[in-house]
């Protein structure tokens, strides 16, 4: 199976000199379709840093990253956000929802930018948010749900695009322990269900357990990764 | 794009209304910058009116004809003869409301405490009337009866500096057609009251009787004409030095320079003003607008993240700029039209009209709204803020998506 991901000696260094701070070391990976896999380790040791630049939104000082067989060196800042729209969804710690929509806009949002018809950009946010549990509440704003339900309606938004990999940093720091779990049991079985291809970064346990895959870092190098069944 | 459009209008609306005091001080400063633009233009074009209908009522007329030579030094060999047939027939088209000649002539007035330069004045007071203001202008008195009444109506300062009044008598001298002085005696029956400067110089008489205490025979100094249209000057300039090539015949734009020159004035007063008031403006919306773009760099690092392309965001900060200048410049126009509405019974300019010495004003200013201005200057200002808000918008295209995932709570 080819890879979705592919990442070839990955090195990132930010600063110069004495204060350079070397985020990622020579990294090599390769994420396979319908993995859900974790990255884990210690705060500082470079677990965002990967995500950024597996989700085209930062550029590594060296090597190499493909995103479904497309290398994203050579692309231009327009390029890359073409990327990011057709083929990454992310969520972030933060939900990071635009305040001024509602769930189901904010998930419509990723569809205008593609420019799907507005008939259809409805009914896939509808199913999208049937399928993450919280229909009923589609016309609400960020402001007015829970951290839990505003974390579900981010997973919604970055699966509507039906995008070829999920990337979540930390999905679960912002919860509490029933809402964390319910977000994990959403993502397996989005995985299971439709073969959504995730790579979750996160040191919480809770999260840890339910892979099918799991990375280590430490020190901005891949220390371990093993596979697991759940 | 124009896809595009319509789904980033109502984000940008929304947008707007998230910092309500934010958006609301730039709101503020848009319609009072437009409102400012818009009353004061109506304002300055309401007095260049009103004070060049007041100057030309007064004296001026739309146009006088003279002696070739009377205008560089008006004297009393430079006098024409009355309008022959031809100048008549023409002064008598449909264009001129009306039309009367006088003698005008430099001088000297004397009373008994005081002698002071003026120009003596005679005139046929029925047509006078309906030509010029000063008859209705008596304060004390009467005006001349007739071209015949040798008696004189003064000015209230000059009769205040003379030291004299209403059945006292003033001399008058002047170059007389023999090369020597003439000086005679005249009942004052007037005193009139307009502006400083017309009541210290000009001094008025029967046109007969000014004409024998000059020694002239019939002839005249000026004829002075009035329009119905002030469209039909030129027509009618033309139309009369046709009829008398001789003679000199000027429309008022060549008789007060001033007068003439005032519109120009006016608009380059109003752009200056435009200018100020733009810079401002400027000032403020950058300011806002960057101290926006700083507080939701995040989010557009989220929008870029997702996908939103740098020019797209560009153009998304740009309509929010665009909504927000184009309400305050709304709420400026709404409020200047209420303005200019609420004074549609003229302002009481009165007391200033006293103050100015230069140039006649009417004592009530009447604004209309000028329609071109209200589309042109709000055009203006919407497409210049537009362009300096420009600068915010670029900064926020320009926001790092890796600040979407920067962990913040
Ligand atoms: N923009 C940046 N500038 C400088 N140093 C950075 C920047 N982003 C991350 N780092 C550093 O890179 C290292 C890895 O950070 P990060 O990838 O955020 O780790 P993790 O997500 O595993 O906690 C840390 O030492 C962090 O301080
Ligand atoms: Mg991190």
């Amino acid at each position: 199976m080819d890879p979705i991901v592919a990442c070839r000696g990955l090195s990132k260094t930010f600063g110069k000199g004495e204060l350079a701070v070397h985020a990622l070391r020579d990294v090599d990976l390769d994420i396979l379709p319908g993995d859900i896999a974790t990255l884990a380790g210690p705060s500082g040791s470079g677990k965002t840093t990967l995500l950024n630049m597996i989700g085209a939104l930062d550029k590594p000082t060296s090597g190499e990253v493909s995103v479904d067989g497309q290398p994203l060196g050579g692309l231009s800042r327009s390029q890359l956000s073409e990327l990011r729209l057709s083929k990454i969804g992310f969520v972030f710690q933060s939900y990071n929802l635009i305040p001024v929509l509602s769930a189901r806009e904010n998930i419509e949002f990723v569809l205008q930018l593609q420019g799907v018809s507005a008939a259809e950009r409805h009914d896939r946010a509808m199913e999208a948010i049937k399928e993450v549990g919280l229909s009923g509440m589609e016309d609400r704003r960020p402001g007015k749900m829970s951290g839990g339900q505003q974390q579900r309606v981010a997973v919604a938004r970055a699966l509507v695009s039906r995008p070829t990999i999920v990337l979540a940093d930390e999905p679960t720091a912002n919860l509490d322990s029933r809402n964390a779990l319910e977000l994990v049991d959403l993502m397996g079985n989005l995985n299971r269900e439709h073969g959504t291809t995730f790579l979750i970064g996160t040191h919480d346990g809770r999260v840890i357990e339910h892979s099918m895959r799991h990375i280590e870092m430490v020190d901005g190098r891949i220390d371990s990764d093993a596979r697991g069944s759940t | 794009m124009i896809g595009g459009l319509k789904t980033m209008l109502p984000l940008a609306w929304r947008n707007l209304w998230r910092n309500p005091r934010r958006t609301g001080i730039t709101l503020i400063v848009v319609a009072i910058g437009m409102w400012s633009v818009l009353f004061f233009n109506a304002f300055m074009i309401a007095w260049a009116q009103s004070s060049k209908e007041t100057t030309l009522q007064l004296l001026l007329g739309s146009g006088q004809i003279h002696a070739e030579g009377y205008m560089d030094d008006p004297s009393i060999d430079a006098l024409m003869h009355p309008p022959d047939q031809d100048l008549a027939s023409a002064l008598d088209a449909p264009a001129v409301a009306d039309w009367t000649t006088r003698v005008v002539i430099p001088g000297v007035i004397q009373s008994e405490y005081k002698t002071l330069p003026t120009t003596i004045v005679g005139v046929d007071p029925k047509a006078e009337a309906r030509i010029s203001s000063i008859p209705g202008k008596i304060a004390e008195g009467r005006y001349l009866n007739s071209s015949d009444d040798d008696s004189v109506v003064l000015g209230l300062h000059m009769a205040e500096r003379l030291k004299t009044g209403l059945g006292r008598r003033v001399i008058l001298m002047s170059q007389n057609t023999e090369g020597g002085m003439s000086e005679q005696s005249f009942d004052v029956v007037g005193v009139y009251d307009a502006d400083k400067a017309t009541e210290d110089l000009y001094v008025f008489t029967g046109r007969a009787a000014s004409q024998q205490f000059l020694g002239l025979e019939g002839e005249i100094a000026q004829v002075v004409f009035v329009l119905k249209e002030e469209i039909a000057l030129e027509d009618t300039v033309a139309a009369l030095a046709a009829a008398a090539p001789a003679l000199d015949v000027r429309g008022w734009k060549d008789l007060n320079l001033f007068l003439a020159s005032m519109d120009s004035y006016m608009g380059v007063f109003i752009h200056v003003w435009l200018g100020i008031v733009f810079a401002l403006m400027a000032i403020g919306i950058v300011n806002t607008q960057l101290m926006a773009v700083f507080e939701r760099t995040q989010e557009f690092g989220l929008l870029r993240a997702l996908g939103m392309k740098p020019r797209r965001v560009l153009v998304m900060v740009t309509i929010e700029n665009a909504l927000l200048i184009g309400v305050g410049v709304l709420l400026g126009m709404v409020l200047a039209a209420v303005t200019i509405w609420s004074v549609r019974d003229g302002i009481d300019f009165s007391a200033f009209a006293r103050a100015m010495e230069m140039v006649q004003t009417g004592e009530i200013i009447y604004l209309d709204y000028e329609m071109d201005a209200f589309l042109l200057f709000p055009g203006l200002i919407w497409l210049l803020g537009i362009l300096v808000a420009l600068w915010p918008a670029i900064r926020a295209s320009r926001c790092s998506p890796v600040e979407a995932m920067r962990r913040e709570t």
